[in-house]
């Protein structure tokens, strides 16, 4: 059951109506890997890197002294949540190869960090995008990358497209 | 009260909205029309809600929190069905019907706190 493919039938009118507008223009595809569910999760790194990100911007310019290592670590994580919904919504050759590492490194990240914040809780004492498993931000963090990796797999690089569209 | 039966149609909109976009997502791989034209439905119910509230302000209710606040909420309740609307139109996938229940469920949220800033009658 193709959830992307540009072959399925369309059986919705609404739909059918926008699309008569730009059916005749060329669409290049990133096998279809920010299409349907890959939108989503786009869409949710995207609210993400925007959170992380302008959190720890806040923290550091205001407390910055509290935590240094937490607050800089939330800034990479945020950072790397910004390349990582940048390389999934791009067509780029190469695009895929980077949202992989940086979905993988974030899982990494999130791994690392959650298990220090337990051991050595001194050095986390405060909020950050990974402590604590990624707990301040619902364990988005956590089970985000996962859900990242396996849709990537499942969407390999254009160059191979027809491998990674299909099902 | 005139708010309370905006907020139940509200409620019951944002409920179909949600258990059509489900539904749809599990039986279908493109976008469902009912599923888009409950949630079209809904930003009609926000547009008419709206005219509402700006009548009952200007009429010199008391409002029991803040009207930036409520005005805030519901300018950014308006904008959450279109946006679901467009991106159901231009993915075309099984998933834009899950964009669209978490628009219904995104607007009752707003709805309920928009109640609770007019009125507050409901619990927090």
């Amino acid at each position: 059951m193709s959830e992307h493919g540009r072959n399925q039938v369309r059986r919705s009118r609404i739909v059918d109506a926008a699309n008569r507008k730009d059916s005749n223009k060329p669409v290049r595809s990133n096998g279809g890997r920010s299409s349907g569910l890959g939108r989503i999760i786009i869409a949710v790194y995207g609210v993400l890197a925007l959170s992380a990100t302008v959190r720890a911007v806040y923290q550091i310019l205001l407390d910055f002294d509290a935590a240094p290592l937490a607050y800089l670590l939330s800034a990479l994580a945020g950072a790397v949540y910004i390349v990582a919904t940048l390389a999934l919504a791009s067509k780029k050759p190469g695009s895929w190869r980077l949202s992989w590492y940086a979905v993988l490194f974030e899982l990494v990240g999130v791994l690392v960090v959650g298990t220090l914040s337990f051991a050595l809780p001194a050095l986390f004492a405060h909020p950050a995008v990974w402590s604590h498993f990624g707990s301040g931000y619902g364990y988005v963090p956590l089970v985000l990358p996962l859900i990242g990796l396996w849709w990537l797999a499942r969407h390999k690089m254009p160059e191979t497209r027809e491998q990674g569209a299909g099902k | 009260m005139i708010v309370d039966g905006f907020f139940i149609a509200g409620a019951i909109l944002c409920a179909v909205a949600v258990l059509l976009g489900v539904l749809a997502t599990i039986i279908r791989t493109y976008p469902d029309d009912f599923a888009l034209v409950a949630v079209a439905l809904l930003e009609v119910f926000l547009v008419v809600y709206g005219i509402a509230a700006a009548i009952r302000q200007a009429g010199g209710q008391a409002i029991s929190g803040e009207p930036w606040e409520f005005w805030g909420y519901l300018l950014t309740a308006l904008l959450i069905p279109v946006l679901a609307f467009v991106w159901a139109v231009t993915d075309k996938s099984r998933w834009s019907n899950t964009v669209l229940a978490v628009s219904g469920a995104i607007v009752f949220v707003m709805l309920y706190r928009m109640e609770q800033i007019w009125d507050g009658a409901l619990p927090a």
